[in-house]
């Protein structure tokens, strides 16, 4: 018994010395990457704090899931680094063959890094089943004009539209509903496990997954059989690492243990960074769009309002257009992470202009009181106007509050308005805003495919999903004109008159636009070229 | 409370008379009781969960309400039945846990029983950790404190147990993770190791999920060298919880036992106070620290969410700060319910171990 009680004392304190001893030589965990692995060089590590919701595209319409997806899934079109055009991924050519069909043919000899042949029976089945399953947090509803799909041959494949000449077509096609799956693996009418998927490997993309932690680790190798538009990876391997919480994702970038961390760090992270020589902030422009919302029935003057008034409803968007300081409010509460917005569609799309850049304030970008004073006393406003400001406190960044409590401030300082400032929580605002509970509210926006269209139909045309009660036949038949224009210099002007036509209805303030940001090691190379308008994050292009 | 379960003290230096048998009849009576009592323990447990998660409405409004349309929603309450009369999905509920179906995830769309092979292991070697840090702080100090009873050690040791159990787990993670790794930069940030080891661990052939465990088995020192650096700050930061109330215990424990007949016939033999203290009174004091040690798994596991959540360490405890966040309730129910079956079983282990130990628990 006393050798028993000698013996459990010594390994107590062997274990302890060892623990400590292995510590000590270990020291800080300094570059995690891969390399440790059998990828050998040129792996690289992303850090993110997105999350996969699932990895079958027929279930999922998030940033997080469709990050993965664009590395291993291939796309009939995409878009090449640097732009938001799609163009042939592994098409050999797509296009309109009649007003209603659109027509693709596949490159030879594609197939999975399963072996299986990648042909137009494949293509069929990856649409058609987005469509069947219909889930709700899935992409079905971006192929609203797909009437069906017919296979012509084993490389070609024909997509009938109901409605003639879409051109946002070729872009859902590139978007979330895109992805090309293997019908020997997936389900034709279920979602499929994570894991089902990884074992069967249905990827034909830049990358094979090779191993999957469900957003804690997931270990990419670049698919040798990949013959799209991306062309080979920069990279060996990729892994992506998934953070809660952002600041630690801020920290392991600095201290080398990622070489990029992509979304979502935040303004104080960013502006942190900005100054640690060990790293490098890159921006790029970012698709998500702030602004605030008028109910036409309910603001002040609004339709269904005591005192309803059009002239004097609009007198009052005009001048709240004329004193707001975008500028202002993307540095000092954003550090610059956001940049102000003149259109409703943000900078950097095809066709997007900035039309209240001159319409309003000082025609520069910068308020001006006088042009709102006018606009009042045009309209015959007696000021001060309140106003019922609503903002939501969690779904659009911890910093909305401080957002909003600025916005107060520059109305109020201008002696036009009385900001009663409100703020609900996600669950109860997304129902009360489209039961007309609120007048005057904060509202975001991120594309489905990166494409003009997307900031202007779902929000100016009758029936919109803002519910404000804003209809201009004008708008609408601007609208409609853009998006069945084939030419496309005729299309990018159609799309400005329509910007331009919004901005003087002004049913919504745009008020800033994201910047994408990624921060990465002083050795990392070619991150600025995923940080463009089609919003995909392209390891492929990253290499150290 | 604690000096009721003493344990019988050593008799190396022939202090005590001569023992008579413990009765152990009632050892066989004990376990089967012991182990019968796990049962309604878990009901109360699940029962009290589920009751409790309806209080504010049904899971799918819970998770998706505001995301989709009525219609949508209702239809999916329809379809997952909710909206059927409480005690009918109650039994039901329990239907299912008996044939171990937890339930699907409401936002990610996962067997919430996978959760336990997936994160389980994560969490277990967290507390592993932990309770090693617990024991090998809580102990030696508990007893350099009874022996320096009322001396500066002493005083400074009691602050110290108050100090570690007073302070809430995620500031200690706070001020642990700010001092050793981003000022001194001697640990690492967060995480269970690096990407590489990670990597490395999770290509073996039937890895455990225990990090340290699979690499030993493979041999690794480097990624056992890793994923101890990284296990330090979050082992630290929950066991100091438990080892400030380990020190108490013992402390207090040896001090009663050093007043004890037998104590005092071996001070007037001229037995040294240290020999008093190593050898005869660390006994009786470990005996309630074994009991408590059930105890503190609940406190442990509690501890564990904020350790996990701080430190990044993706275990149970962090999946269900994550399903909290997303209001998925099937899947905070469902890994509540798991953390309750651990606490009842450990329990229940410990209690037979400590009933092994000292034949007078049994009864």
């Amino acid at each position: 018994m006393a050798m028993n009680k000698k013996a459990l004392q010594s390994a107590i304190a062997l274990a302890g010395v060892s623990a400590f001893a292995l510590t000590a030589c270990t020291g800080p965990s300094g570059g995690g990457t891969a390399s440790g692995s059998a990828s050998g060089g040129g792996a690289i590590t992303y850090g993110t704090t997105d999350k996969v919701v699932t990895l079958d595209p027929a279930g999922s319409y998030d940033a997080g899931s469709f990050m993965v997806m664009n590395q291993i899934y291939p796309f009939l079109l995409n878009s090449k680094p640097g732009t938001a055009d799609s163009t042939p991924d592994i098409a050999e050519s797509a296009s309109f063959t009649s007003p209603t069909e659109y027509t693709v043919k596949l490159k030879s000899g594609l197939k999975f890094a399963n072996g299986h042949a990648l042909t137009s029976s494949d293509v069929k089945f990856s649409i058609d089943r987005v469509v069947k399953i219909n889930d709700d947090n899935g992409p079905a509803s971006l192929l609203g004009n797909l009437a069906s799909v017919e296979v012509k041959d084993d490389s070609t494949v024909v997509f009938k539209l109901k409605e003639g000449n879409d051109q946002v077509f070729p872009g859902v096609l590139a978007a979330n509903a895109g992805p090309i799956v293997d019908e020997e693996v997936f389900a034709a009418g279920k979602l499929m496990s994570d894991d089902d998927i990884v074992k069967g490997k249905p990827f034909a993309g830049p990358y094979t997954i090779e191993s999957y932690k469900k957003n804690e680790l997931v270990s990419l190798k670049a698919n040798p059989d990949y013959k799209g538009l991306l062309g080979k990876p920069a990279n060996d391997s990729a892994t992506i690492k998934y953070y809660a919480d952002s600041n630690n994702l801020k920290l392991d970038v600095q201290q080398g243990n990622i070489d990029v961390a992509g979304r979502s760090l935040t303004a104080t992270d960013a502006a942190d960074l900005e100054k640690d020589s060990k790293v490098k902030v890159h921006k790029g422009p970012g698709g998500e769009l702030r602004y605030i919302v008028f109910n036409f029935d309910t603001m002040p003057f609004g339709a269904k309002t005591a005192d309803a008034d059009p002239k004097k409803a609009l007198a009052v968007r005009q001048a709240m257009a004329d004193v707001v300081d975008r500028d202002a409010i993307a540095t000092q509460v954003y550090k610059g992470t956001y940049l102000p917005a003149y259109s409703v569609v943000p900078d950097g799309f095809v066709g997007a202009i900035k039309p209240l850049k001159d319409m309003y304030g000082d025609g520069n970008g910068k308020p001006s009181l006088e042009k709102a004073k006018k606009a009042f006393s045009d309209a015959g406003v007696t000021a001060p106007v309140t106003l019922k400001l609503q903002y939501n406190p969690d779904h659009y960044g911890k910093s909305s509050g401080d957002e909003y409590a600025m916005i107060k401030e520059q109305l109020e300082k201008s002696g036009l308005f009385k900001v009663d400032l409100q703020s609900t929580e996600w669950v109860t605002y997304s129902k009360d805003r489209t039961k007309d509970v609120y007048p005057v509210y904060q509202l975001g926006w991120f594309p489905d495919y990166s494409d003009a269209d997307n900031y202007l139909t779902p929000f100016f045309i009758p029936g919109n999903f803002l519910k404000n009660h804003y209809e201009n036949p004008a708008v609408t038949d601007l609208i409609k004109k853009q998006l069945t224009t084939v030419d496309k210099a005729e299309r990018e002007k159609v799309l400005g008159d329509a910007q331009t036509a919004v901005a003087k209805d002004l049913s919504t303030l745009p008020l800033l636009q994201g910047a994408q940001l990624m921060v990465a090691g002083k050795d990392v190379q070619g991150v600025d070229k995923t940080l463009d308008a089609s919003f995909k994050t392209r390891l492929g292009v990253i290499s150290k | 409370m604690t000096t009721l379960i003493e344990a019988p003290p050593s008799d190396a230096d022939g202090l005590l008379p001569t023992k008579k048998k413990a009765s152990g009849g009632g050892l066989g009576q004990y376990i089967l009781i012991r182990f019968l009592l796990i049962f309604p323990t878990i009901l109360i447990l699940v029962t009290l969960v589920f009751f409790l998660m309806r209080i504010t409405g049904d899971p799918i409004t819970a998770a998706l309400g505001g995301r989709l349309p009525p219609e949508q929603l209702a239809e999916r309450i329809h379809a997952a039945g909710y909206d059927r009369p409480i005690f009918v999905q109650y039994f039901e509920y329990l239907g299912q846990l008996i044939t171990g179906d937890f339930g699907t995830t409401l936002s990610d769309n996962r067997q919430v029983s996978e959760m336990l092979t997936t994160y389980g292991a994560a969490t277990l070697e967290l507390s592993i950790n932990a309770l090693l840090v617990a024991l090998v702080v809580g102990i030696p100090l508990g007893m350099v404190a009874a022996h320096r009873r009322d001396k500066a050690p002493d005083a400074v040791l009691r602050i110290f147990a108050i100090l570690c159990y007073a302070t809430p787990v995620f500031f200690a993670g706070m001020l642990l993770k700010l001092t050793f790794s981003v000022w001194l930069g001697w640990l690492p940030v967060a995480g269970r190791a690096k990407t590489s080891t990670e990597l490395a661990l999770t290509a073996l052939q039937a890895p455990t999920g225990i990090y340290w465990l699979d690499a030993v088995r493979s041999g690794n020192m480097a990624a056992l060298g890793d994923v101890i650096a990284h296990a330090v700050l979050p082992a630290l930061a929950l066991g100091l919880l438990t080892a400030g109330i380990f020190l108490r215990l013992v402390r207090t424990n040896v001090i009663g036992t050093l007043g004890k007949d037998y104590v005092e016939a071996g001070r007037s033999r001229g037995v040294s106070e240290f020999r008093l203290v190593t050898k005869h009174a660390y006994k009786p004091a470990l005996i309630p620290i074994i009991t408590v040690m059930g105890l503190q798994i609940a406190v442990m596991l509690g501890g564990a969410v904020l350790t996990e959540t701080t430190f990044e360490w993706k275990g149970l405890g962090f999946q269900l700060a994550t399903y909290l966040t997303a209001r998925d309730f099937v899947a905070v129910q469902g890994i509540v319910v798991l953390l309750a079956v651990i606490v009842a079983v450990t329990n229940f282990i410990v209690d037979i171990v400590a009933a092994l130990i000292d034949p007078r628990v049994r009864y």
